[in-house]
């Protein structure tokens, strides 16, 4: 007897079965509601996803968890289509501009045509007097800031003295219909006075006549400087005699998420008075408090419904105006209004990545060891602040792993600048940067006549370390990567051995796996995530979570979770996401923090009704839950099958004297990271690590560079969804090589943003698409949920630099203006020709690698690292490991009392001021309450 | 994005048409043609220059017709790819033009007949008005030019059809009609300056079909198209070239997308062939220096002045090989 032919409801008679075991159709009998799907039998337990640790055949290699006795072959592990696909293939998952209520008026926003200017007063009567207009909304209905960061509130729902960008919201009306409402906006009357705007960065380090914004005291003298920031870590003598360095100044042009769905939105005043708000948002929490900062309505009086969302990657989490302007005009017309963006809308809203300049130094002394990276970043942050404050430090704090360094030392500024503003993009804040250290390293590798793979591997923090600005990292599969991607890419038969115009390169990434901090309040007092789930008497599982899907999967990965838990059919998870009200708080979808937070409470939750069930097992069988074991809708006795109870009896039972059975869960993040200022930035309670090797081919005539070949490792921890992660190592790849080789945001000579739509605005077609090789690396981290870290961002990271690096390998020149478009390319090829006297481009040669006596010292090294590392990861080996043990310090001793010279900085010293880069600069500035004067 | 309004009329013979536009030019009022629609519709939902009339073409039988020396304005670029009867060149041209999807609605007349774009001038109406409008699309305020400003007199507005420098290789006519008849001219005679104006045709003329000469099908020809991306974008240079094989005195050049009108280069062939032997990059040369584009594209002029000889030097090679 095998154990599938347990049936699941003793006294169900069977089904009429064919020939070949498919049932009759209209002869099966159906189990009762909820006893998941129409198997009356259990499947047996698939021990290929139970891990070996817990008497699976799962491997292994990196140890066991703490979840593993929570497996049960169910899901996890197993690749399964998104549970929210079929509403999405049949066109019925309901995006923002698909909600229609009765009576629905038609919103539209009237925006500033000039870059800056006061606006001198707003004459709306010609407006209020057009037949079929209902309401007319300006600035002064809605005096209250907000802003996605509490530190840095300084939007408004409409303009109230000034607008600071071309598009920026000036006023909006609501009609009968669209057309009327476009009718409308011709007709407001505004009287401007123009200011002087600001569109270079660096100029927006200067003092200003009217800065954008004003800061009162804390403002920089009057500068546009929004935010500065400055971290040293280490021995600073260590970088003033290398063996080696590099030294790459970059321009990075701004990007957007070209998202299909443009932002979209329904505001509705129930009849209690209620505010029931539509809108796809990936952070539908923000939106709810800002609404009701700007609206002065409790947050109780407040439902946030988010609808499907059509694409965010950051471009969705800021709490929004138009939002607030839905909200406004439907409260003064007493009808739903529906506003949806024009394409062009979606770009004056932005909130893309920073436009930058980065300048990266670093340097190795003569045993092949980092001794310094040295950071600056100026970064062009746009009319508003959004994430930027967390930005600025992104762009610098994000490189201080996966490498060991001997010291560490970063300027930043965002600047304000009269353009669309900047804020989070996936990869947030760490993409550009990232670029520039791994071309960076690639070219010191050269240097030092050395392999870059090499070089990296030697240099490798171990997992279960620190890294020098102090983050904790816990998994680390960033050894098994490279090495992945080396043998895949066939690397060694191919770096500096192909023919002109081919070339191959190699970059990393590292990114957070979920904030350490949730902005709004302390960890300590609340956790970073909830989920509550019910289990009535049908069997059928409801899970409440804020978690929101904006196409990532975090609805599939909460109800994988549960099901697995509860060894039940994902088909009998339901979960319930999209209203503030019957959600449990949560702080969405950003900072790849959901499946790490939302599974590992949903894991919880899960636990807290399997014990109940177990607990009623227990009453009926009269074997403790320790010995009772969960597969497919049955409890049984792990040493004989046939004792058992179906899931529904076991669920009766335990209903008996209670109802519904109830729980929930938490997740909140340990306690980590140092105390400087800033300590909080980057800081995670996981890190995902990634590795890709591109293949390019330059057309060395007229500049263009194709993309051929990726092999993209990426260590996401485990693969609860395999299909899942796949798709987001694809998807990055997509995205990362439209800003590496042809998207940019351009903005001409009058300032204008020249190609807001998505013909001039150049994503990848399928023709640029190369074939993605998605290999996926398994840490097992220790508190990821199932040993899960992020996969929807890190993966986005190490494919520009490989680009870069590739076209390097392929024709020789260093490249350090993003994206590559073919006239920057055919540019450098020029410039090229002209330095070595050559007329032909078929002439040029390639670079060549002849391994030089360090590269000997970097292979025995990294040999040696890799064991340390193995036995790191299994935690054989459970030895403090801080960084700076590559430069013989002792882990359990404090660093600054080992070396003379050890520095934790965020402040420069004063002679350091004169050395600073660009955005150092703005460390000559005061801020207002040091100047003496009035603010 | 919402349509303009527009009154839209479906004549089903050539004279039915032209009558309905004498008609209406009559009242005063302006309108214009429409065969795929793929490039004025787009035009009319950022309210450019958008009519209160709109005549479509898609119902005149003649305009449909395909054969291997006639092309009707109707005849959809996809078919240009999916007949048997259509020259390799045309072919080949045909399938670099926008996207598989476009192609389907996209025509051989309105490729021909596409208006001229330009950075300053393809945007919203809110764009446009934040910029204070531009010499080609006033809106009465009589604005000057934006990529070349102080002169006032020329639009330098772009031409990016992929399709017209293959048809002038191939020696194509065009046949135009409209209430003084018809009349018929080589291709490269169609377009006249500046952007604004485009093409000779007046108003209430249009272009009902292009011919091609009998020998055009000795003729080998190649494309050679400069764009970012394989898919969707219009041409930021082209250059098309074509011979009967051996016979150096057939050969023609034309290119696109560098000026306001695609251009023959008649005489620098010609005075390329009267100082010696055919040589590719010789006369790439040549052609190079006679095109000058302006700043209103996805990339810079230099660059696509420089891709010029590229594209013609890998256009002939292709021909010659």
């Amino acid at each position: 007897m095998t154990m599938g032919s347990y049936r699941q409801q003793p006294g169900a008679s069977s089904s009429e079965v064919r020939k070949d075991g498919k049932r009759v159709a209209g002869k099966q009998v159906f189990p009762p509601p909820g006893s998941g799907g129409s198997d009356p039998q259990m499947r047996p337990r698939d021990l290929d996803f139970i891990p070996e640790t817990v008497g699976g055949k799962e491997p292994k290699p990196a140890g066991d968890h703490i979840h593993d006795r929570d497996r049960t072959g169910t899901v996890v592990g197993k690749p399964i289509p998104l549970v929210d696909s079929n509403a999405k293939v049949t066109g019925q998952a309901w995006y923002g501009d698909d909600v229609r209520l009765p009576g629905e008026l038609i919103g539209k926003i009237l925006r500033s045509p000039h870059h800056y200017a006061r606006i001198k007063s707003i004459d709306t009567s010609r407006v209020e007097a057009l037949p079929g207009v209902i309401a007319v909304s300006t600035g002064q209905d809605a005096p209250n800031r907000f802003g996605v960061l509490p530190v840095t509130k300084d939007e408004h729902a409409m303009a109230i003295e000034k607008v600071r960008h071309v598009g920026d919201l000036v006023a909006c009306v609501a009609a009968v219909d669209e057309a009327t409402a476009i009718e409308a906006l011709s007709l407001f009357d505004v009287e401007w006075e123009e200011l002087e705007p600001v569109f270079d960065p660096k100029k927006g380090l200067e003092d200003h006549d009217e800065p954008i914004h004003w800061r009162g005291k804390y403002h920089l003298a009057r500068t546009n400087v929004q935010k500065r920031v400055f971290q040293e870590f280490g021995d600073r003598s260590l970088v003033n005699a290398p063996h080696a360095s590099s030294h790459g100044s970059w321009t990075m042009s701004g990007v957007h998420h070209g998202f299909t769905e443009p932002h979209a939105v329904v505001a509705h005043w129930d009849p209690n008075g209620r505010l029931q708000l539509y809108t796809p948002q990936q952070v539908p929490h923000y939106t709810h408090r800002a609404l009701s900062t700007v609206l002065d309505v409790p947050m109780h009086q407040i439902n946030v419904i988010r609808t499907f969302v059509g694409g965010g990657f950051g471009g969705k989490s800021d709490p929004f105006p138009h939002e607030m302007c839905a909200a406004l005009l439907a409260r003064k017309a007493g009808r739903p209004v529906r506003i949806t963006f024009d394409r062009e809308e979606v770009y004056w809203i932005n909130r893309g990545r920073h436009p930058s300049h980065i300048d990266v130094k670093m340097t190795a002394d003569d045993s092949g060891r980092i001794s310094g990276f040295d950071i600056d970043a100026l970064i062009d942050g746009g009319g508003f602040a959004s994430f930027g404050h967390v930005t600025s430090y992104y762009n610098g704090v994000l490189a201080t792993a996966p490498y060991e360094l001997g010291s560490f030392h970063y300027t930043g500024a965002r600047v304000w600048t009269n353009k669309p503003a900047s804020g989070a993009m996936r990869g947030h804040g760490a993409v550009n940067t990232r670029c520039a250290v791994e071309v960076g390293l690639d070219e010191m590798a050269e240097s030092m006549d050395v392999d870059p793979i090499d070089l990296r591997l030697a240099n490798l923090l171990p997992p279960h370390s620190r890294t020098i600005s102090g983050f904790r990292i816990t998994s680390n599969g960033m050894r098994e990567a490279l090495e992945r991607v080396r043998e895949g890419s066939e690397w060694d038969s191919k770096f500096r051995q192909l023919p002109l115009g081919q070339g191959i390169g190699i970059g990393c990434g590292f990114f957070i796996s979920g904030s350490g901090l949730p902005i709004h309040w302390d960890p300590k007092n609340f956790p970073h995530a909830t989920v509550h789930i019910q289990v009535d008497m049908d069997g059928g599982v409801t899970v409440h979570t804020g978690a929101a899907d904006i196409g990532q999967g975090s609805t599939t990965a909460v109800a994988q979770v549960v099901a697995e838990v509860l060894a039940l059919p994902i088909e009998m998870i339901h979960v319930r996401s999209h209203e503030s009200d019957t959600s449990p708080v949560d702080l969405g979808s950003y900072s790849s923090r959901v499946t790490f937070m939302n599974a590992n409470a949903a894991i919880r939750a899960a636990i807290g009704i399997r014990d109940q069930l177990l607990k009623a097992a227990w009453e009926m069988l009269g074997y403790h839950p320790n010995v009772l074991v969960l597969n497919d809708r049955r409890i049984y006795y792990k040493h004989d099958p046939a004792i058992g109870v179906s899931y529904l009896q076991a669920l009766h039972k335990a209903q008996a004297d209670t109802g519904a059975l109830i729980a929930r869960g938490a997740y909140r993040s340990p306690p980590m990271g140092g105390v400087h200022k800033g300590a909080a930035a980057g800081l995670a309670p996981a890190y995902s690590f990634s590795a890709y090797v591109a293949e390019v081919d330059v057309d060395v005539e007229t500049g263009l560079v194709s993309c051929t070949n990726v092999w993209a490792a990426h260590d996401c921890g485990k693969a609860l969804n395999p299909l899942a992660v796949k798709g987001q190592i694809i998807g990055s790849c997509h995205m990362g090589l439209g800003q590496v080789l042809t998207e940019k945001m351009v903005y001409g000579r009058t300032g204008h943003l020249q190609n807001a739509n998505l013909l001039e605005y150049k994503i990848p077609s399928v023709h640029e698409m190369p074939h993605v090789e998605a290999i996926i690396v398994e840490s097992s981290d220790p508190e990821g949920p199932f040993g899960a870290k992020e996969a929807g961002e890190g993966p986005l990271l190490p494919i520009l630099p490989a680009v870069v690096n590739a076209v390097y390998d392929a024709i020789g020149i260093r490249l350090r203006n993003l994206p590559l478009t073919p006239d920057v390319v055919y540019a450098g090829i020029e410039k090229h020709l002209k330095k070595h006297g050559l007329d032909d481009a078929e002439a040029m040669a390639s670079p060549r690698l002849k391994h030089g006596p360090l590269q000997k010292v970097l292979v025995a090294r990294s040999d040696e690292h890799r064991e340390r590392d193995r036995l790191r990861q299994r935690s054989e080996d459970t030895s403090a490991y801080v960084n700076g043990v590559l430069f013989g310090f002792d882990p359990d001793r404090p660093l600054a009392e080992q070396v003379e010279g050890w520095r934790e900085a965020d402040e420069p010293l004063p002679e350091q001021l004169a050395e600073l880069g660009f955005a150092g600069r703005a460390w000559l500035k005061k801020e207002q309450r040091h100047m003496g004067g009035d603010d | 994005m919402l349509m303009p309004p527009f009154e839209l009329h479906h004549p089903s013979t050539v004279d039915e048409a032209v009558e309905l536009a004498a008609s209406i030019m009559a009242k005063g009022e302006a309108f214009d043609w429409v065969a795929g629609g793929t490039d004025v519709l787009p035009n009319y939902k950022w309210r450019i220059n958008p009519k209160p009339h709109v005549i479509s073409l898609a119902g005149i039988e003649e305009a449909h017709a395909l054969s291997p020396s006639e092309l009707g304005c109707m005849v959809p670029l996809s078919s240009l790819t999916t007949e048997n009867n259509v020259h390799p060149l045309l072919v080949q041209a045909a399938s670099k033009v926008a996207s598989s999807l476009i192609r389907k609605s996209a025509t051989v007349g309105g490729n021909l007949c596409l208006d001229t774009r330009c950075f300053w001038y393809n945007q919203s109406e809110d764009w446009r008005r934040s910029i204070d409008w531009c010499h080609k699309a006033d809106c009465g305020t009589g604005a000057d030019c934006r990529v070349i400003p102080n002169q006032n007199t020329l639009c330098v507005a772009t031409y990016q059809g992929d399709m017209a420098p293959n048809f002038m290789v191939l020696g194509a006519s065009v046949v135009l009609i409209g209430p003084e008849g018809e009349r018929t001219m080589p291709l490269a005679e169609f377009y006249e300056l500046d952007g604004m104006k485009k093409n000779v045709l007046k108003t209430g003329e249009f272009l009902l079909k292009v011919t091609l000469p009998k020998e055009a099908l000795q003729r080998k020809g190649c494309y050679q198209k400069l764009r970012v991306r394989d898919s969707w974008d219009f041409p930021e240079a082209g250059v098309a070239a074509s011979w009967i094989p051996g016979d150096a005195s057939t050969l023609l050049v034309a290119s696109t997308a560098l000026e306001s009108i695609p251009r023959l280069h008649a005489e620098q062939v010609e005075n390329h062939l009267e100082a010696g032997e055919l040589d590719p990059v010789g006369l790439a040369k040549t052609v190079q220096k006679s095109v000058k584009p302006v700043n209103n594209t996805a990339l810079p002029p230099r660059y696509r002045r420089s891709m010029v000889k590229t594209l013609t030097k890998r256009a002939l090679q292709g021909i010659l090989e």
